[in-house]
């Protein structure tokens, strides 16, 4: 089929009556569309993609957008850096009190808020935000209009914290498995192309990679490390996560590298490393992507299961395991335990029925049962 | 039953021991923690000596005790001017204090009541904490159940290193000396005859009793102490904990069975901290000490370690490892010859259960399968008000003289000024940490020394409250001023801009993270960037230790002795983490421990207190009380400012009613 696909495309061009047969990747796409749970997942993780991107707009108590002495400042992007935000609102006392402060220090400014005037990092103070008391504390945060999702024991909005969790949960997801897909395609093409002692050697690699235990892994990296951060476990989650997509990159490398079509190209003098990343590389990357989208539901786990240890992102980075974390303390508090436990079910299973849709969506033997 | 472990040591503690996890590396981290809480030693002591226990078997070992040619006991009385010393029983001291004090409500009407405040606190310890008013009301056959976080590394009282441990070998052991709740320290009149002091304070005369026996027969002697004293001080002996304090004894000499005299290196008012430490028998250990100095790999130390000798109110009955340690009273403790010659303790059992998971242990206290246990802030407030705990349970608190700080290293950049140590206290919202964080159950504590403590100055110094202007006036002045405009204040040193950027180091604990936060958030307001770095504890250690840290979170216990925080404080001292110096307080210390007149004495610590507030090496931030969770079946609960153990009577006041 694969053949098929690519001779037809070197072929297009002195038969142009023939009509182009849909790629193989179209071809995928629309069987996918097909696949009700596997679309709706999709889309939820798009939706998760968007509030992680749009995160200050959403919640935050920065300001979106505000004129300020003359100027347009955007301070709400300093959540994603602190660089970000203008220095102007670092100093002359400002003190991160946009709403009181801009009135008082320029009564001309105006601003646009966020969705939800409520602080990831920090609790709302009294009389902070037009004049409403602060967010309860300890154990009374239950949810409430002002904070819709309760607020946990230091008194920090926990649909806040979720907001700008999101980005974590994805970005673990996301860099872990691309770091893990480049190693894993790259091996598994070497070794499955090359095959002989090239293959012995990194056959035995992902062996020896496959016995490291990630988790504990991670907790000597984080116990070695002067200042660990979340970009640490990332790499760590990716350089041990590999294995599994080498190990199908082989195989299908195995299986194409004997096919008709590279065997053309090696005729006509293609170089190698032109047949292995233009050639046999885009035909087998299907069965990989199934691997890379559980790992990404594996890495949001392994991330939401270490900041419920307590040895996640460093505080006070908001992550839906930490969130898990508080409410163990005290199950009472039960919106500690049922939002972010849902988010990260959510996530997971969204993602587990991605992969599961591109796996049956590719493969040719289901296609006729569609 | 009696303070067997050293008492004159602080203790670091590093938040709430009660704050569990459930992954084993935590949990280990925790039994470490509990041996903070103990009354003994602290975990970096132990670290120190292992390691030099360590180096010593590639080296020949160092020399700890220098022979001495003790005097004749008719040469010593003949120079030495004795003063009389009290021997007391310390559960008539309670008895003779608490025949002042009235119950302020019967005890049934105490059983009633819910702990909410303050007020109806001391109405369920005045009611509940009392002695039996007569024999017939104590039910001697009761067991109490007690809640422990650990099990025990060993059952030699001498290799004790953690709080469970030095629980254990308190009810399995013996001592001769106590102290009460006000630290006045005494002999135990169980174990003690009579107990002379020379007036310069550089001999211990002590006359043992005759009528003790080990737990197999043999008598106790005064050989048994100065060979435990020989052995504590044996190099190759790997002693983890208890050889500090007793290292400064020059010589314990017996002069017969019961007779001893402790010789001090100086004379100093502290001595008598030191005089005290755990026994063990001399007949069993004498044997293979050379052939096995570890005391416990022979397969003959093996023996007595499963099966130890104990010289004290209760000898163990059953051990099952990692979940509970069952004792027995001990008869021939209380009996001698058919005749009771002692107070017979309480409880014919103790079972000390071991949990780890605070909400278990609560569960456990709640169905009665614990009677007692320690309780966290958030549990004492949250889950310990409803009917399903007063059912079966009640709860005290009493204050604890345990303060918690953020500690700076002065040699760094940042708070080698005095004006930046300042401006950290006043940016910390001291409010928010205390009345939200806290529960509003804890003490703003100012320094080194507890209000209510002798040695404190009055008046008192007052607690800091946030004041964001001064703080960065403070800033200001100290140079640190955003100089490039990148909203981090920064400074100039040798011509490169060092911008106040800093890292807080910090046990991977719920409070001590939020506190650490808070501190994080207020900094964030006035230009300064600080990162909050949960670290384990044994690395915190290490770190703190070697200095390589900016600042940190962490708490000290209280010794018996003002002169104990001289560890702190005194330049170069093992655990001035901060590397604080001042002159003038090194001079105070000196001072302090060589004056004899208390009077003269509080007024040299309240100096250094004053001295310490006002250079802020420490954001003092609170002092953590004691709370507790009994089943209402138990009485007899005191608290100190070491806890309601953590001194004389302590445990040994605690006893369950007949039930009618």
């Amino acid at each position: 089929m694969q053949e098929q696909s690519e001779t037809a495309e070197n072929t297009t061009s002195e038969q142009k009556t023939v009509k182009k047969s849909p790629s193989f990747w179209a071809e995928t796409w629309q069987r996918f569309k097909g696949r009700k749970m596997a679309m709706l997942a999709l889309i939820y993780i798009c939706f998760l993609g968007f509030v992680a991107v749009f995160a200050p707009a959403i919640a935050g108590t920065k300001p979106v957008i505000c004129k300020y002495k003359g100027h347009i400042y955007f301070p709400a992007l300093g959540y994603f850096r602190r660089e970000w935000e203008n220095p102007i609102f670092l100093k002359d006392r400002f003190r991160n009190r946009y709403p009181v402060n801009l009135k008082k220090k320029d009564p001309n400014s105006w601003a646009i808020w966020p969705l939800v005037y409520q602080d990831p990092y920090r609790r709302v103070y009294d009389n902070e935000w037009k004049g409403l008391p602060g967010n309860p504390t300890q154990d009374n945060g239950a949810p409430s209009l002002r904070n819709w999702f309760g607020t946990d024991q230091r008194g920090v909005d926990v649909f806040t914290q979720m907001v700008h969790g999101t980005t974590i949960a994805l970005l673990v997801g996301f860099v872990s498995m691309g770091i893990a897909g480049v190693i894993g395609i790259i091996v598994g093409a070497l070794a499955g192309f090359y095959g002989k002692w090239i293959d012995m050697v990194l056959s035995r690699l992902i062996e020896v990679v496959m016995c490291i235990p990630t988790l504990i892994l991670i907790l000597a990296i984080i116990a070695i490390i002067d200042s660990p951060t979340i970009w640490h476990m990332m790499a760590i989650i990716g350089c041990t996560g590999w294995t599994g997509i080498a190990r199908l990159a082989r195989a299908e490398f195995m299986k194409l590298r004997e096919s008709d079509f590279v065997l053309a190209a090696k005729t006509t003098g293609v170089g190698q490393f032109r047949i292995i990343f233009r050639y046999i590389l885009p035909n087998s990357l299907a069965p990989v992507l199934v691997p890379i989208t559980f790992g990404i539901a594996a890495a949001i786990l392994i991330e939401s299961g270490l900041s419920f240890l307590g040895f996640g992102a460093p505080p006070p980075n908001p992550s839906w395991g930490t969130l898990l974390n508080l409410g163990r303390q005290n199950l009472q508090m039960w919106w500690l335990i049922v939002f972010p436990g849902m988010a990260i079910f959510l996530a997971v299973l969204a993602y587990n029925l991605i992969g599961e849709g591109i796996q049956e969506a590719s493969d040719p033997r289901l296609r006729d049962a569609n | 039953m009696y303070l067997v472990p050293r008492l004159n040591l602080l203790l670091l503690t590093l938040s709430f021991t009660l704050f569990l996890t459930g992954c084993p590396g935590p949990s280990a981290e925790n039994a470490e923690e509990t041996a903070s809480k103990s009354e003994a030693d602290s975990k970096p002591e132990n670290e120190s000596n292992s390691e030099s226990d360590e180096n010593s078997s590639d080296e020949p070992p160092e020399v700890l005790l220098e022979p001495f040619d003790a005097p004749t006991l008719a040469d010593l009385d003949a120079d030495v001017k004795w003063e009389k010393q009290p021997v007391l029983d310390s559960l008539e001291l309670l008895r003779e204090r608490q025949s002042k004090e009235k119950p302020l409500v019967s005890m049934p009407g105490a059983l009633k009541l819910k702990n909410t405040n303050q007020e109806i606190n001391e109405k369920i310890l005045s009611a509940l904490g009392r002695l039996p008013e007569s024999v017939e009301d104590v039910n001697w056959g009761a067991t109490i159940n007690r809640h422990v976080l650990a099990d025990l590394k060993s059952t030699n009282p001498i290799m004790g290193s953690s709080s469970v441990e030095f629980e254990v070998s308190s009810l399995t052991g013996f001592g001769l000396f106590s102290f009460d709740w006000n630290f006045i320290p005494f002999a135990v009149s169980d174990t003690v005859v009579s107990w002379e002091t020379s007036d310069d304070k550089l001999y211990d005369k002590v006359v043992l009793r005759n009528d003790l026996t080990w737990s197999d027969g043999v008598p106790i002697t005064a050989h048994d102490i100065v060979f435990t004293f020989k052995t504590i001080m044996n190099p190759k002996v790997p002693v983890p904990a208890v050889r500090s304090g007793t290292d400064q004894i020059r010589w314990i000499q017996a002069y017969d069975d019961q007779t001893l005299v402790f010789f001090h290196k100086e004379s100093l008012p502290t001595n008598v901290w030191n005089l005290n430490f755990p026994i063990i028998p001399k007949h069993i250990y004498e044997k293979e000490l050379e052939t096995d100095p570890t005391l416990q790999d022979s397969e003959y130390h093996v023996k007595y370690e499963n099966n130890p000798v104990t010289g004290g109110p209760y000898e163990y009955e059953k051990r099952v490892r990692g979940q509970e340690i069952l004792l027995r009273r001990r008869d021939s403790w209380y009996m001698h010859d058919g005749k009771e010659v002692r107070n017979s303790p309480y409880f014919e059992r103790v079972r000390l259960r071991i949990i780890q998971d605070p909400n278990t242990a609560l569960l456990a206290l709640k169905k009665g399968e614990i009677d007692e246990m320690a309780l966290n802030p958030e549990l004492w407030k949250t889950q310990t008000k409803g009917d399903d705990f007063y059912k079966n349970c009640t709860k005290a608190n009493g204050l604890e003289w345990v303060y918690f700080y953020f500690g700076w290293n002065t040699k760094t950049l940042f708070f080698q000024d005095k004006k930046v140590r300042q401006a950290m206290s006043y940016a910390f919202d001291h409010d928010e940490m205390l009345n939200e964080l806290c529960y509003g159950l804890y003490q703003p504590c100012t320094g080194v020394y507890h209000e209510t403590a002798w040695m404190s100055p009055k008046p008192m110094t007052k607690p800091y409250k946030q004041n964001l202007d001064k703080a960065e006036d403070l800033l200001d002045e100290a140079g640190w001023i955003d100089h490039d405009g990148d909203g981090i204040r920064d400074k100039k040193f040798d011509g490169k801009v060092i911008p106040f950027r800093f890292s807080i180091m910090t046990s991977n604990r719920p409070l001590s993270l939020s506190i650490c936060t808070l501190l994080k958030e207020n900094l964030e307001q006035i230009g300064i960037i600080c990162e909050v770095k949960p670290t384990e504890f044994t690395v915190m250690q290490e770190k703190s230790r070697k200095h390589q840290f900016q600042a940190m979170f962490a708490g000290w216990g209280t010794g018996t002795d003002p002169d104990t925080s001289v560890n702190l404080w005194k330049t170069g001292a093992g655990r001035n983490y901060g590397e604080y110096s001042n002159p003038e307080i090194d001079k105070l210390f000196e001072e302090g421990r060589r004056e004899f007149d208390n009077q003269k004495r509080a007024k040299i610590y309240g100096k250094i207190h004053k001295i310490l507030y006002e250079d802020q090496p420490y954001t003092w931030l609170y002092f953590r009380n004691s709370f507790y969770g009994f089943n209402k079946d138990l009485r007899g609960y005191v608290f100190s400012p070491r806890g309601p153990y953590g001194y004389g009577p302590g445990f040994n006041s605690l006893w369950k009613p007949v039930s009618k």
